[in-house]
């Protein structure tokens, strides 16, 4: 709660995009990535999975870049441990807020089913969005590395304007709250242009370039969208796209990726595929529901 | 590439490839081709296909030909907070006016599949058997996969899937086009690809439906249905969609 709608802190640090519930993932996550506190980690939301190690040596930041929840089977797991690590280490893990992150997105998307499923009433689910309203808007790294869930918007110029947000309340559906967790790059395009969906924007080229040089910046560092890759890089190497949740909604086929950054400021995105525990998780589920091997769809 | 699955019954070869979504060079690719930004999630190499080899006839269901008959020009359809979201932007004094090159973002599509070689479907009055469609003959063969999907900037779902599945007498495969733009509108548009072996007929009927959202929603809350779930389950909301679209064909191959 007191924490800014910027947080500042220092490199090293492993950034973390989508997981969206995919908890086995996010396990595999801090296996590749290391185990708090010995890593530093930054969250961008909409966490599907996750994997906690056990503490070693040196010690990074960790950061995440928002989207814990909804689509993948364990949500509830997934923002419960990363609440937990939050509270554990609260300078060493920062967990910005994404567009899931919010009371209106998890109920058409599985959060709400998944915590009414598993507890039998909403209760946990009004506690977990409750929560929601006070994660962090974005993160910057160094002083050069700004990181938020969506990306941009025309509302704000300079990241001073982001620190006057009253971000304590429901993600609104328009203003420059809205923008940060939603809006995408366009990389055909130089401005800000509208949605074809009739809210919401896209930003380009010159935007992000702006943006940087006003705030003595040299990087953008978001999540919100899916790459096969794991990851993608626009605009001459000034903004980043980093996924984390592997084979999304199970059926995708996709790498993910979490970003380290060097003390230095270089970055390096470690790439992965999903865990094996996902495929022995359906075969056990299988299994105790006899439906292994047995194909019974008369679909008309 | 890997070839997929194939199954071969009386003269007919089924085929079913399922890969993961596409990469950035190829997503580009098909950009440029379309002239249309693809679904969030494009599953650009899978495809569903019937052939018959004897006469060089054959019906594909791939994610570019049916992404090629989305409107390109636009669409009446907005999001349900669209007039909110632009009324409050006109407080603000930004000149932001360009529309990024409209067209239909929730892909809706009148896919009826890539059908190559002769003879053409023809329209007929004979609908698809249902009652032998209902009996629980063994199941050889049986598939499904994705060939697109978006979740339209969490406004809901767009998804095109298909599923086939082949008895020893007869096959069917449905090509079905879900949309629920939430608090505006549902669409199911379905492809039903027949083929009875024994007489070599393949029948082709294609079903829209649409309904509004507050509509559908009145009629599963007749129907003591207040969850979330059934919002989510084509096969449960078919019935509840008036038809407003169809053609039934059939043709030949012997």
């Amino acid at each position: 709660m007191k924490e800014s709608n910027v947080v500042h802190i220092q490199a090293p640090v492993t950034v973390v995009g989508d997981i969206h519930g995919q908890f086995f993932d996010l396990i595999e996550i801090f296996e590749i990535g290391g185990n708090i506190p010995d890593t530093n980690y930054l969250f961008l939301g909409k966490e599907r999975r996750e994997r906690l190690m056990i503490p070693e040596s040196h010690a990074d930041f960790a950061i995440s870049v928002g989207d814990y929840v909804d689509r993948g089977l364990f949500s509830v797991e997934t923002i419960s441990l990363l609440t937990c690590l939050k509270l554990r280490y609260p300078s060493r893990v920062h967990l910005i807020r994404g567009n899931h992150e919010s009371r209106g997105v998890t109920q058409s998307y599985g959060f709400y089913t998944e915590c009414s499923r598993k507890y039998g009433n909403a209760s946990v689910w009004h506690y977990f969005t409750d929560m929601f309203d006070f994660l962090t808007l974005s993160v910057v790294i160094n002083d050069q590395i700004f990181c938020v869930h969506g990306g941009l918007s025309p509302s704000i110029h300079s990241i001073d304007q982001i620190k006057i947000i009253d971000r304590f309340r429901e993600i609104p559906h328009e203003g420059p709250m809205a923008d940060l967790v939603w809006s995408d790059p366009d990389a055909e395009r130089d401005e800000f242009s509208l949605s074809p969906r009739g809210a919401g924007y896209t930003f380009g080229a010159q935007v992000v370039k702006k943006f940087l040089e006003v705030n003595s910046m040299n990087h953008i560092l978001r999540a919100h969208q899916l790459c096969q890759e794991g990851y993608q890089v626009l605009y001459d190497d000034r903004l980043s796209t980093v996924w984390s949740a592997p084979n999304y909604c199970y059926r995708c086929g996709n790498l993910a990726s979490v970003l380290e950054v060097s003390d230095k400021g270089e970055r390096f995105f470690n790439v992965f595929d999903a865990a094996p525990e996902n495929e022995s998780f359906k075969e056990h589920q299988a299994k105790s529901q006899g439906t292994e091997g047995v194909v019974t769809d008369y679909f008309l | 590439m890997d070839e997929g699955r194939t199954f071969k019954q009386h003269g007919f070869t089924i085929t079913t490839r399922k890969l993961p979504i596409l990469k950035a060079g190829p997503i580009e690719e098909m950009t440029s081709k379309l002239g249309i930004a693809p679904p969030e999630m494009i599953f650009g190499d899978n495809v569903a296909r019937i052939e018959y080899p004897d006469k060089n006839w054959s019906i594909e269901f791939n994610a570019f030909d049916a992404l090629d008959r989305v409107d390109k020009k636009g669409t009446e359809l907005k999001v349900a907070y669209s007039k909110e979201w632009h009324q409050s932007r006109q407080n603000h004094s930004d000149d932001i006016k360009e529309v990024v090159k409209p067209f239909d973002w929730s892909y809706s599509t009148d896919y009826k599949g890539t059908v190559s070689g002769a003879p053409a479907f023809e329209p007929t009055e004979t609908s698809i058997p249902l009652e032998l469609l209902k009996r629980p003959d063994p199941i050889l063969f049986f598939d499904e996969l994705i060939l697109y999907e978006d979740e339209l900037a969490d406004n809901g779902i767009t998804m095109l899937s298909c599923k086939v599945r082949i008895m020893p007498a007869r096959l069917l495969l449905l090509c079905r086009f879900f949309m629920r733009l939430d608090d505006v509108l549902f669409r199911i548009r379905d492809t039903r690809v027949f083929v009875e072996f024994g007489t070599c007929e393949v029948t082709r009927e294609y079903l829209a439906r649409e309904e509004k959202y507050e509509a559908v929603k009145h009629k599963l809350m007749m129907q003591g249905e207040t969850g979330p779930e059934a919002m989510r389950d084509p096969n449960r909301l078919a019935n509840l969609l008036p038809i407003v679209d169809g053609s039934l064909e059939k043709l030949v191959l012997k």
